[in-house]
């Protein structure tokens, strides 16, 4: 078997930058002697290093930008790594706090060698600017510490690999500080050196961990991974090292998270309905923005479309220092059938859903509505307005010719009528109904004229008197 | 004559009063064999608004479009009513034949929503007819609903009071419609593109709830009491 690893040196300050437009020189600091542990390019050209303390760093460059590290924000930005690194490989492993393996031995074949598989993953970090250390080994742990030592290269071959192990210093390869000193005061200062001891002795004179270790990298004694499986839902947060006020300078990094997730999209063969937007706001409750579309999608464009109207219809609460897209929901992706002849079909069902998704968005969902026949005899229960569904089955017309005439406006309530009708044409048509639900109804319709030409459909209920009920229109 | 000026002419965009040719554009026929012929044949302009003008609902206005929304929602192009001042009654509209898969009801709370959603519709190609009542629109406001028309080339049908007869409107077509003691529906055209306005016509429209017949009254029983039985 054969082992990738990636080793993120700075994911965290990497995931900040490529949400954010300006170029101000930005730094993450830890603990509270606030401690600068990662410094992007630019803060480093002005002269500020790792393990600065952040006064200094300030002074050095005044418009720095600090951000805060957060074991919970890493762990969840190497999950976000995974699930990329997840489109190339099957079996990947992610190991806290900064690295990611990944089994390629089988994937040689797949790609047609070792170093196509190495650009796969070189141009993917560089579409999604991410810097790492990448290393091949034999043994997971072997791939790891080449990695972390920055001395990778793109070879199996096991010789090289264990020339480029035997280099690699004590402290490095991650023993801990006794065991370390106890080496080398034995003289012993490369692994190297230490792999060339008898592991009999090794295990008397030091410790059966220290053998077990050295087995481990060697790959004499088995270091079993269990392999990581991606949630099935798409998850992705934008953190902002300076809160945003508009809601234009949140357009951007939605641009890379929603063609992201057209990617992701794209890769599952899949489309979604309806994207859960979080604002995080810093001194209030996050507002949470649910966009619909009304038929299956996935390019980014269109998302970012009906975004953009329903930033236009409410603006923000609150400056947003995060921003979290997660998607739930996925429908298989359908195969275009129902083409005709001119093949114009897809097109006019894309545009109907755009438009009624665009109406949605700007108008809520409750504004559109469907209407449908009810099988009740009371007027005002014979039919009823529905959110618009997906393109549904359609009935036969010839169920609803058998349908009692009736006029084709409907009041919202019976209104009372003022004035005599002028010529009465038909009735009466008795409707009684509604004793088994309690919302009784009791009356007898008339089709009359009114003196202004109107066309009415007027009852006469049996204790209130006489009403329009609706109008032949 | 160059070119452009030929298009203009055939479109009736430029329209010279001696010459009563056929125009070219785009139309859907209403259904109504009379209308047509008033309309010089063809109907229900498309890619332009038409107005209809009337003061009391219930005259039979749905009815003269209802040929047009049954047409339209049979070849599976939506039919929108934006503000409708009832509720269409959706066991009438499926008994005449209507495909309510099609046909999308829309409300909005304010003016700049109603032409909003009116020019999205208007510009959609997934759109067959829109249906509107608008309260009150400026003369600007129709001037830009008639170029998303002219983007779309849907039929649009604006259903306003008979008092704004009087102002001029960029529609292509306008109709003034009042009813008759014989329900029916009494046409008279204040403007068309490419002719001269002014024709009358009267539909019929008592198939509409069923009365064709001119005899007597079928009430059983006159039922208003103060109506002098």
């Amino acid at each position: 078997m054969l082992w990738l690893y990636l080793h993120f040196p700075h994911l965290l300050l990497d995931h900040l930058r490529r949400s954010r437009e300006s170029e101000n020189a930005l730094v993450v600091v830890q603990g509270a002697g606030h401690q600068i542990i990662q410094a992007c390019p630019v803060a480093q050209e002005q002269g500020v290093r790792a393990g600065m303390r952040l006064k200094t760093a300030i002074s050095l460059s005044p418009e720095l930008q600090i951000a805060r590290a957060d074991q919970q924000q890493e762990a969840r930005i190497l999950e976000d790594q995974a699930r990329w690194l997840y489109r190339y490989a099957a079996y990947i492993v992610p190991v806290p706090p900064d690295g990611l393996l990944a089994e390629i031995g089988s994937l040689q074949k797949l790609y047609g060698g070792l170093s196509a598989v190495w650009q796969t993953v070189e141009q993917g970090l560089d579409e999604r600017q991410l810097n790492a250390w990448v290393a091949i080994g034999h043994t997971p742990l072997a791939a790891r510490l080449i990695a972390r030592s920055g001395r990778g290269e793109c070879t199996s071959d096991a010789g090289h690999i264990q020339r480029t192990l035997s280099q690699i210093s004590l402290l490095a390869a991650g023993f801990d500080d006794k065991t370390c000193r106890r080496l080398e005061r034995l003289g012993l200062n490369t692994l190297g050196e230490v792999f060339n001891l008898p592991p009999k002795e090794l295990a008397k004179r030091l410790s059966p961990e220290v053998l077990a270790r050295i087995q481990t990298i060697q790959g004499a004694r088995p270091d079993p991974q269990t392999p990581w499986q991606p949630p099935h839902r798409f998850h992705q947060q934008a953190d902002f090292a300076q809160d945003i006020e508009q809601s234009q300078g949140l357009l951007f990094p939605l641009q890379r998270m929603l063609q992201e997730l057209e990617d992701d999209l794209c890769w599952r063969q899949q489309d979604t309905d309806s994207l859960l937007l979080i604002l995080q706001h810093r001194h209030q409750e996050p507002t949470r923005l649910r966009v619909r579309t009304s038929g299956p999608e996935h390019r980014a464009e269109a998302f970012l479309k009906l975004i953009q109207i329903r930033f236009e219809q409410s603006p923000l609460r609150a400056p947003v220092m995060a921003v979290i897209l997660s998607v739930k929901r996925f429908i298989g992706r359908e195969v275009s059938s129902g083409q005709d002849l001119l093949g114009n079909t897809q097109d006019l069902n894309e545009a109907w859903h755009n438009l009624i998704s665009r109406l949605q968005a700007r108008l809520g969902s409750k504004s559109l509505t469907q209407l449908s026949p009810q099988a009740d005899h009371r007027p005002e229960r014979a039919w009823s307005a529905s959110d618009i569904a997906l393109r549904k089955h359609r009935r036969l017309p010839g169920e609803f010719a058998q349908l009692p005439r009736r006029p084709l406006w409907l009041l919202k309530g019976p209104q009372p009528i003022t004035e005599a009708p002028a010529t009465w044409l038909s009735g009466p048509e008795r409707i009684s109904g509604g004793w088994w639900d309690g919302q009784r109804v009791h009356r007898d319709y008339y089709i009359a004229q009114l003196n202004s030409g109107q066309l009415a459909w007027v009852f006469h209920d049996a204790r209130d008197g006489w009403f329009v009920h609706g109008w032949f229109g | 004559m160059s070119e452009i000026l030929n298009t203009l002419m055939q479109d009736a965009r430029i329209w010279q009063g001696h010459r009563h040719n056929q125009t070219t554009q785009p139309a859907e026929p209403t259904g109504y064999q009379v209308l047509d012929n008033q309309l010089g044949g063809i109907g229900w302009p498309r890619g332009a608004l038409s107005e209809c003008l009337l003061d009391a609902h219930g005259i039979g206005e749905l009815h003269l479009l209802l040929p047009l929304v049954k047409r339209l929602s049979c070849q599976n192009r939506t039919v929108f009513w934006l503000n409708p001042p009832h509720t269409p009654y959706a066991p009438a509209l499926a008994r005449e034949g209507v495909n309510l898969d099609q046909v999308v009801m829309v409300h909005t709370d304010n003016q700049g929503d109603f032409l909003w959603t009116l020019e999205n519709c208007l510009r959609s190609p997934a759109t067959g007819l829109v249906m509107a009542w608008p309260g009150k629109l400026m003369s600007r406001d129709i001037r830009r609903l008639q170029l998303a028309a002219e983007a779309g080339s849907n039929v649009c049908v604006l259903f306003r009071e008979r008092r704004f007869a009087d102002q001029n409107s960029p529609a292509a077509l306008r109709l003034d419609l009042e009813p008759d003691q014989d329900q029916n529906l009494n046409v008279s055209i204040i403007k068309r593109r490419g002719s001269w306005p002014g024709q009358h016509c009267s539909l019929t429209m008592t198939h509409r709830a069923d009365l064709s017949f001119s005899e007597a009254p079928r009430v059983v029983q006159g039922p208003w009491p103060a109506s002098g039985r």
